[in-house]
């Protein structure tokens, strides 16, 4: 572009004038026919005195706000910049720009700013909607794991095997960051071999296997239920357990497994009927398991006994035994008739502090046989992978491998295999089964691995339908599409219904029925637990780090007695006892009694069952909006919400009894209801020993209303610069943002986080409700950026659902979009968004319509052209003109 | 319950036992190097001086992060290059001494905001070992090659693994990362060029498992081989399916595909290069159980896995993130309950200064005790293994508290087979790091190098 002026000046009439010149020197230099760009003509008419009148007096003449100047572009393609006209797109539809205290943007001209931005700055075409570019996809871990599970029928632990996978725009499985490294292909390789180990059938016949779950295993009566210890506790060293004195938990059903303390005698029995004499082996798999206590150690004992018919198979003494895991095996000789099996735990020794909840976990027992092959039995899941008897003959052999495997790798690939590929897998097939000792399984099963390490199996290759009369971008594939919505609403791959669709090439005609269907599948939980998870974060609040006795201080801070009695036990404790006087002695043994008989404080603890209940909660709250198609908005307030006994007990909110999660009506003046006060959001997004009003402010900002704050700028003056450590240690949170919002640099930002984050103040680090934090009450009141003031946090979650509702709604769009595609978003899906927004006003928040209108959005549907297939390697390594290079990109 | 209770030494005792390699202990039960890596292979590597010191012995290098930086005043030595005393942080590696060299006045500019805004994590660890500046951006990820990268390329080849990347890091938090980076430059210190990350591994079972072969020992060997040659058994097919779904991709999935094809190539050279090595050597120890509950004795069995690779000549370059910079993790065992990173912008806060302090100091001391084990075991030459290594440890980040980058904190330790020169607090004025891994990448013999990232030239007096 040639156009090189300067365009500086705020004075309408000098710009138009600019504007003249401009346009001379464009004309000029080009043929009389060339039009002017019509995007900096409809600037330099329109634009640009709305710019003048809201916008320059930050954004122009010299001054530059945020770093944002709006008017010196040198060129139309300048002028064209989409990240600038994006950021300035948003921030005047939510209301952040033009700022509270200026006049309003009336609304005709902001659609006239929306109206220029999309049609000349973003050249969007209402009726040719983009699709974007979709990277190719790798599965990512749960998406592999999934698919292994239904492909193969064995759970292989990804989380565990694999790396973890990094994440784009808040998800774990975008295409562009998915990388594959040189350790991951190993472990691809590796998984490969160990998964069809696991669930592909090697024999046509085996040893019979019945297995016997630990947690089928009946308890004895009175086993584990003695209220006074056994002999072994009265033993010589014996300690009394402080307090309570020693527990003696009963036996647990924990999974499929049977856990028996090491605190507490007891039996559990099974009985398993033999029919055929003969050889019999019984394996015994169990785990020892504790409970994890920072350097302390439990140093109890027990002794377990393994019997059958009485007979003792095993007799042995276990000390912690961290989490191992323990195998025997016992073989015998056994006529028919009914065998007990017997596992009996005797505490052993002296009871010490019970500090570790020692357990022993009884897995299962397998019963294998008889030996005899005559006895022998199909494995379990043969006809999975073989329907039919393996035939003899050469030929016969080879045409059913061929069957096997272009059924697999159609499969597996999730999308129709060339025969080319499958004459290459059945070769494979051949060369392994060839071999002597070796079976006709066993070479199928190595192809199966082949197939499972290609990285046909591990992306999702799409593929495209021929353009149709006047489409610009052409529809994905059936089968392509197929895959776009199992991972969208299963992680996983496409089950039958959906690729006999395919084939049949009706997919596309069948959406509304199948995507209902889909929607219905338990396997959708998946959905509802990935995108909470990553977009509100649930999916942190089981690790997150809090520290319990910190967070109760801030809000009971120890009375003066206390803390003099504490710094006294300390002193005089610090002296080594031998040099202590008496005086000494007897003072510090009266401190400590002191401070015995003082009340104990109950601090509530983030246990592992209160972390789940607030994930679910999370979970079931969008889970009940979506399938229930409730307004969106009750996300943010809602009347409701999901508790169990312990978490309602967090919540103070009375009346819910048992484990299990239930929707609960919440009394009218309760602060709950809507994510902005679950534990999960409240926990993840404070400190371990506080709570953070600026996580939680950019919380609101980036997951409700999709309006993200500029990350903090580069080289702050550090806030110890502007207050003394004096000042600083005496001023509440509140106080101690304010100084930080004193400096103008770091108010932009700060007024916009700081209101949402001090509004949630009334709920400490672990979500419960306080009044007061470190002694100061806490003021939740506060004004937004845009104007509206609120109370509490009532006032503001129904500021959010009401008069933030767009922004909201725009957001939600944006993130599930973002979900279901895995890619991000940019301008070119401006008008994708802008339509699902608004199905979603007009239907008053129903997540039915945005779904609807996702899956037949053109990002969801269609690829864009220039994506269509370029030639093999060989020929695009052809000379490329730098010209071609280095021009932008459409 | 109030972690802050004294072990008793019963406890500690107990605590000792549960470690999976008891120190020196350890390397009793492992034939010696020199039975492992035969004579001529030495010579014959020590007349390219590929990676080999001129006695003969491997020359290994290692990497090793910590996250946030280090508090300056106690982090710092006082006094002389020759006579200087080390400052509290460092303080555990007293013993050690003659072993290391603390490096004052290197920068990495490229962890600066430039015009990038905020960010200085994500910076800082994605600068540390690229030197380049990072593309801003959450999904269009580009840094450069890592210098373990580019010394691996070179000397990969000599051992049975070309470079292993090590963190304590198994748990990724949900949602986006910092301040508009793509995750991928803070989760990831190794990176084999601008687009391929190295992610590390975590789990120490799965390391063993991958270094001497799952199951008891006795069957790892054969365990490894069964492993190797499975892997074999697919590559054709793999490698053929690869270059076909290539031809059907546009130029930028190529890409994509491009890295699976170069991790099929790395499998089949390790695997044509097996016979070389002999089958691995099988440790008189169990396979770690996973990952321990505590961080403590995470980075520990870290270490130890590290020590015993490069014992056993399973590799010459390996890169360590003991955590992720702008962690928050709190320290309990030590008594800290607050969050690192939380604690780190202390606002001139003496107690949270002495928090931190004590933090860079526990680290100090987990690495002081990796050094000893180093020092403690013979090399094919007789010298240390430590005397026969280099090893950097440093943080990407300055003073944490105000996001700087330069006057990094930086250990140099190993004797680097007698090429440097330890014992000393060397103030370096303000030079690139560059320069440093420049100078460290000329010592294993890479030749083809003129510049690093951000790299002036090359640091003398190392």
């Amino acid at each position: 572009m040639v156009v090189s002026a300067v365009l500086s000046s705020s004075n309408p009439v000098f710009w138009a004038w600019r504007g003249c010149v401009v346009l001379t020197g464009l004309l000029a230099l080009r043929a009389p026919a060339q039009p002017v760009d019509p995007a900096l003509d409809t600037f330099t008419r329109e634009i640009q005195p709305i710019l003048n009148t809201h916008c320059y007096d930050c954004h122009g003449s010299g001054i530059s706000k945020g770093g944002v100047v709006l008017d010196e572009f040198t060129s139309a393609s300048e002028l064209k910049d989409p990240k600038l006209w994006l950021r300035a797109l948003r921030n005047v539809r939510s209301g952040i720009m033009p700022p509270s205290d200026e006049p309003r943007l009336p609304a005709e001209r902001v659609k006239a700013l929306e109206h220029w931005i999309k049609r000349q700055i973003f050249e969007l075409d209402p009726a040719v909607p983009d699709p974007g570019r979709v990277t190719v996809r790798r599965l990512n871990r749960t998406e592999y794991r999934n698919t292994v599970r239904d492909l193969m029928g064995v759970d292989y632990d990804t989380t565990l095997e694999f790396p973890g996978d990094d994440s784009g725009h808040g998800f774990d499985h975008m295409g562009d960051v998915l990388t594959v490294s040189p350790l991951l292909l190993e472990k691809y390789l590796d998984a490969a071999q160990t998964i069809v180990q696991r669930a592909v059938p090697m024999q046509p016949a085996v040893v019979a296997e019945v297995v016997l779950p630990g947690g089928k295993f009946s308890i004895r009566p009175g086993s584990g239920t003695e209220s006074s210890p056994p002999l072994a506790a009265s033993a010589e060293g014996a300690l009394p357990n402080e307090a309570t004195g020693p527990s003696r938990p009963p036996p647990a059903v924990v999974a499929a497994g049977m856990e028996l303390s090491y605190y507490t005698r007891a039996t559990v029995e099974q009985r398993h009927e033999i029919t055929r004499a003969g050889r019999y082996q019984l394996h015994f798999d169990l785990r020892a398991v504790e409970r994890y206590v920072d350097d302390q150690f439990d140093t109890n004992e027990c002794r377990l006994e393994l019997k059958v018919d009485g007979e003792t198979l095993l007799d042995r003494v276990f000390s912690r035994e961290g989490g191992r895991t323990f195998e025997f095996t016992f073989d015998r000789d056994w006529t028919p008739g009914e065998r007990r099996i017997e596992v009996a735990m005797t505490p052993y020794g002296a009871d010490r502090p019970q500090v570790r909840q020692l357990r022993l976990r009884l897995n299962q027992v397998t019963v294998r046989g008889p030996f005899a092959p005559e006895h022998w039995v199909k494995p379990a899941s043969y006809t999975r992978f073989f329907p039919r008897a393996v035939p003899a003959g050469s030929a016969e052999r080879r045409a059913y491998a061929t069957e096997l495997l272009g059924a697999f790798a159609l499969r597996a690939y999730r999308r129709p295999v060339d025969p080319a590929t499958i004459e290459r897998l059945v070769t494979l097939a051949e060369a392994t089964y060839r071999e002597p000792d070796t079976t006709f399984e066993a070479g199928v099963a190595q192809a199966m691995v082949a197939v499972l390490a290609s990285p046909r199996f591990v992306f999702r290759e799409e593929s495209v339908e021929p353009l149709q009369p006047g489409q610009v971008h052409p529809f994905v594939d059936e089968y392509a599409l197929a895959s776009r919505l199992s991972y969208f609403f299963w992680s996983t791959m496409p089950d039958e219904p959906l690729f006999r669709l395919a084939r049949e090439g009706r997919l596309r005609a069948s959406l509304p029925a199948e995507v209902r269907r889909m929607f219905d599948d338990p396997r959708s939980a998946e959905f509802i637990r990935h995108f909470t998870g990553q977009w509100l974060q649930a999916r942190d609040i089981p690790t997150v780090v809090i520290d319990e006795f910190a967070i109760h201080q801030r809000e009971h801070p120890p009375s003066e007695e206390a803390v003099a009695l504490r710094a006294q036990v300390r002193r005089l404790a610090a002296i080594p006892e031998a040099r202590r006087t008496p005086e000494q002695k007897l003072e510090l043994e009266a401190a400590i009694k002191r401070r015995g008989a003082m009340p104990r404080p109950a601090i509530t603890r983030l246990t592992t069952s209160l972390r789940q209940a607030m994930l679910e909660e999370t979970e079931r709250l969008f889970e009940h909006i979506v399938r229930e198609d409730r307004p969106l908005t009750e996300l943010i307030d809602a009347n409701y919400t999901f508790l169990n006994e312990e978490l309602a007990k967090h919540y103070d909110v009375p009346g819910v009894k048992g484990r299990a999660m239930r929707k609960v009506l919440l009394p009218p003046e309760s602060p709950r209801g809507g994510v902005l006060t679950q534990g999960s959001v409240l926990a993840v997004t404070s400190n371990p020993t506080r709570t953070s009003p600026v996580k939680r402010g950019v919380f609101v900002l980036e997951a409700i209303l999709g309006t993200p704050p500029a990350p903090p700028p580069p080289n702050i003056p550090p806030l110890e610069a502007a207050v003394t450590p004096e000042q600083l240690r005496q001023m509440t949170l509140r106080e101690n943002l304010a100084a930080h919002a004193s400096n103008p640099i770091c108010a932009s930002c700060h007024s916009r986080m700081d209101p949402l984050g001090l509004a949630l103040e009334n709920f400490n680090a672990i979500g419960q409700w306080r009044t007061s934090d470190m002694g100061h009450a806490i003021d939740p009141a506060g004004t937004l950026v845009t104007g509206e003031s609120f109370a509490d946090i009532r006032e503001l979650k129904r500021i959010l659902a009401t008069q933030h509702q767009h922004d909201f709604y725009h957001n939600v769009s944006e993130k599930l979009l973002t979900y279901a595609l895995g890619r991000g978003m940019d301008h070119r899906d401006t008008d994708t968004l802008d339509a699902l927004t608004a199905r979603l006003v007009s239907s008053g928040g129903r997540p039915s319509e945005l779904i609807r209108g996702i899956i037949e959005s053109a990002p969801f549907q269609q690829r864009r052209r220039s994506e269509a297939p370029v030639p093999a390697p060989a020929v695009s390594t052809v000379f490329v003109s730098p010209v071609t290079l280095s021009a932008p990109t459409p | 319950m109030n972690p802050a209770i004294p072990a008793s030494s019963a406890a500690v005792a107990a605590m000792n036992r549960r470690h999976f390699l008891r120190g020196i202990g350890a390397c009793i039960a492992l034939p010696s190097l020199a039975s492992l890596v035969p004579g001529r292979v030495l010579a014959a590597q020590a007349s390219t001086g590929l990676a080999t010191t001129s006695t003969g012995a491997p020359l290994r290098t290692a990497f090793v992060y910590f996250p946030n930086g280090a508090i300056p005043a106690t982090w710092w030595p006082e006094g002389s290059a020759a006579q200087f005393q080390f400052g509290p942080t460092l303080a555990p590696l007293a013993g050690l001494r003659d072993r290391v060299q603390v490096l004052g006045g290197l920068d990495h500019v490229n962890a600066n905001p430039g015009d990038d805004g905020g960010g200085d994590h994500a910076r800082g660890n994605g600068v540390f070992l690229t030197g380049v500046r990072l593309n801003k951006s959450a999904t269009d990820v580009r840094a450069g090659v890592s210098i373990d990268q580019v010394i691996a390329r070179q000397v990969g080849h000599l051992t049975r693994f070309p470079s292993l990347q090590l963190s304590c890091e198994n748990v990724r938090r949900a949602g986006a990362c910092d301040s508009g980076y793509a995750c991928a430059y803070q989760f990831n210190l190794s990176w084999r060029n601008a687009t391929t990350p190295m992610p590390p591994e975590s789990n120490p079972r799965l390391l063993f498992e991958r270094l001497f072969g799952a199951g008891p020992q006795g069957m790892r060997a054969e365990n490894a081989r069964r492993r190797m040659e499975a892997r074999r058994s697919v590559l054709d097919f793999v490698m053929e399916d690869t270059r076909r779904l290539q031809g059907r991709l546009d130029r930028h999935d190529r890409e994509k595909i491009d890295q699976y094809l170069t991790g099929i190539r790395d499998v089949e050279t390790r695997i044509q290069q097996a016979g070389r090595f002999g089958p691995p050597v099988d440790p008189a120890l169990e396979t770690p159980a996973g990952v321990p509950a505590s961080h403590g004795e995470h980075v520990r069995m870290m270490y130890d896995l590290l020590a015993l690779a490069f014992q056993t000549d399973s590799t010459r370059v390996a890169t360590f993130a003991l955590a992720h910079d702008g962690d928050n993790r709190s320290f309990s065992e030590i008594g800290i309950p607050e969050g690192h990173h939380d604690l780190s912008h202390h606002q001139g806060n003496a107690e949270r200064i002495a928090k931190i302090a004590r933090i860079d100091r526990w680290y100090a001391e987990q690495f002081a005790r990796f050094l000893q084990q180093l020092e403690d075991s013979r090399d094919v030459d007789g010298n240390s293994i430590l005397h026969n290594t280099r090893i950097v440890y440093g943080s990407g980040n300055a003073d944490a508290n105000r996001h700087t980058h330069d006057n990094l904190p930086v250990v140099l330790a190993g004797g680097g087979g007698g090429l440097l020169n330890p014992g000393r607090y060397v103030r370096h004025g303000s030079k690139p790091m560059s320069n440093l891994f420049l100078s460290l990448a000329d010592q294993a013999g890479v030749t083809d190098l003129d510049r690093f990232g951000d790299s002036t030239g090359r640091l003398s007096n190392v």
